[in-house]
């Protein structure tokens, strides 16, 4: 992960569910044609708000990764000035990973929904995060109250 | 719930777990060599079942991960008569009779059928 592209989480219960915002500014500097954001990014924003519902809960010394994405649907765009709203809730939970179902919405209209896969790894096994990610990441657990794990 | 229904719901949870459309998903096809399941996919796999069938199924219960890294249990490539034994109790549901006459280790991958599955399925469903 290079950037964290959540903006600000409303709700969020570890290991069971978060629903979250991010804001689509004219600044993003991935905008396509007429304006829409790309849809892969709205999905990569479902898959870190997934990323931290199940790390925010994960054994220490471990690291969770997107396993996959089982089915996803952009049916709209997003475009600047939009709000997405983000909805992620466990589907099954195992030792190995978990199973997510996430939906991003913009005024009530879904622009991307998701069935997706994080799986837990040994640290030793996963790749290192970039810098930029880790302090934005630090920055968001602040805000939100969850104890840095230095990770 | 009878053999033909297991067996037609195990074949949809191997056909969205590899992303295959489930005429290609018959009883005999190995999950590796056939359907070109990656280690994810058996995690999947497990997530799909217990959620289709409304089972638990305990790490390793299903896919066992142990005998790849026990010396013991394989020895020179080839799953040693400890190995057997072990195979033989972890997967009761398995068929290992021809698997006992050439136990290479890069053979053990072949014993996971959509079959095996089923058969998995069907014991889980008997005891529970």
């Amino acid at each position: 992960m290079r950037y964290v592209l959540i903006d600000r989480f409303l709700e969020l219960e570890g290991g069971k569910r978060a629903k979250a915002v991010k804001c689509v500014t004219r600044g993003e500097g991935f905008l396509g044609p007429s304006d829409s954001y790309p849809p892969t990014l709205v999905l990569e924003s479902i898959l870190q708000i997934g990323g931290t519902v199940a790390r925010i809960v994960a054994t220490p010394g471990s690291r969770t990764m997107l396993g996959k994405v089982e089915r996803a649907t952009f049916p709209a765009f997003a475009r600047p000035g939009d709000r997405i709203v983000v909805d992620v809730n466990v589907i099954l939970s195992r030792p190995e990973g978990t199973m997510f179902h996430g939906v991003a919405t913009v005024d009530g209209k879904t622009v991307a929904e998701a069935d997706f896969m994080i799986v837990f790894l040994p640290m030793a096994l996963t790749p290192k995060e970039g810098p930029v990610a880790r302090e934005q990441r630090r920055l968001l657990w602040q805000s939100l109250g969850i104890p840095w794990d230095g990770q | 719930m009878d053999e033909k229904e297991i067996i037609n719901k195990v074949r949809q949870c191997v056909a969205t777990a590899l992303g295959r459309d489930e005429d290609e998903v018959q009883v005999d096809k190995k999950l590796q060599s056939d359907l070109e399941a990656e280690s994810i996919d058996y995690l999947d796999i497990t997530f799909q079942l217990e959620k289709t069938f409304g089972i638990s199924i305990d790490k390793d219960e299903l896919f066992p991960q142990k005998i790849f890294q026990d010396e013991e249990l394989v020895k020179n490539g080839v799953v040693t008569e400890k190995g057997l034994r072990f195979l033989e109790e972890k997967l009761p549901f398995a068929d290992l009779s021809g698997f006992r006459k050439d136990p290479r280790m890069t053979r053990v991958p072949e014993l996971f059928t959509v079959g095996l599955l089923v058969n998995y399925v069907k014991m889980k469903l008997a005891s529970s």
